[in-house]
């Protein structure tokens, strides 16, 4: 056991959290305080995102579709959108392109019936086609 | 560093922790939220490490410190959570300081912090 766990206030691992940060290339060392700080936050930033999220349940059962929409809607989650997106359907996904097409929306050529469903399409408006 | 894969993602089970405490008893979490959650917590932790470590750069500095941490929740819009991080920052300090003063050696004693166990 090191000392710092025995008197933080802490739920992560604060190892976990340094192999994380160390994984990008421009971090060589952390030191506790940094460490401390992105691992405090990183659990306040889990705690506001559900808090969010479970303004939107109905029931009494947290989903992903109210995580996916907060992130949706909040610009400084711009971050997350591909992680948490959006799920909808095959046939949604088909009538969100028609409306497009309606719309004469041309933000991107317009997929091939047969490919339509591969998810790479879907993920940069934020959407992953799910069956 | 890294070694597995898995090493990079936060544990599920400590973010799920954190998500019940967070909301009333007797909420439930479907398995795909928790993934999602455990998911986002964990690419957070390189969104903000990125945002400090660009702070670092651009004060032409090599070591990353508190105050960058702090200084790029404000450049990534987070401000709502300087406020409360500070806060932390300070009952954090005083108590590293209250285990300085009791242990006398305080060479060793900031290696001891630096130094996490492995779970």
């Amino acid at each position: 056991m090191s000392v710092a766990k025995s008197e933080k206030d802490l739920h992560l691992p604060l190892s976990r959290v340094k192999t994380i940060m160390k994984s990008s290339p421009d971090v060589d060392a952390v030191g506790p305080e940094p460490l401390y700080l992105v691992t405090k936050v990183t659990e306040m930033f889990v705690t506001d995102l559900a808090k969010r999220a479970y303004k939107n349940i109905k029931g009494n059962m947290l989903e992903y579709k109210h995580i996916a929409e907060v992130v949706q809607e909040d610009d400084t989650l711009d971050f997350l959108r591909e992680i948490v997106p959006r799920k909808i359907t095959v046939r949604e996904y088909k009538e969100l392109m028609a409306r497009k097409a309606a719309r004469g929306d041309r933000s991107d050529e317009s997929s091939e019936e047969s490919s339509e469903a591969e998810s790479s399409d879907g993920s940069s408006s934020g959407v992953e086609i799910i069956e | 560093m890294a070694e597995k894969l898995e090493d990079l993602n936060l544990p599920m089970s400590v973010v799920t922790r954190i998500v019940k405490e967070s909301l009333p008893d007797g909420v439930a979490i479907s398995k795909e939220a928790r993934t999602g959650l455990a998911k986002a917590a964990s690419v957070f932790v390189l969104y903000v490490t990125s945002a400090a470590t660009n702070i670092v750069k651009n004060h032409k500095r090599k070591t990353l410190t508190g105050p960058d941490v702090l200084e790029a929740m404000k450049d990534i819009e987070f401000d709502r959570f300087v406020g409360p991080l500070t806060e932390a920052l300070e009952n954090y300090k005083q108590a590293v300081s209250a285990r300085k003063s009791g242990a006398g050696k305080k060479k060793e004693e900031a290696e001891e912090i630096e130094t996490i166990e492995e779970d």
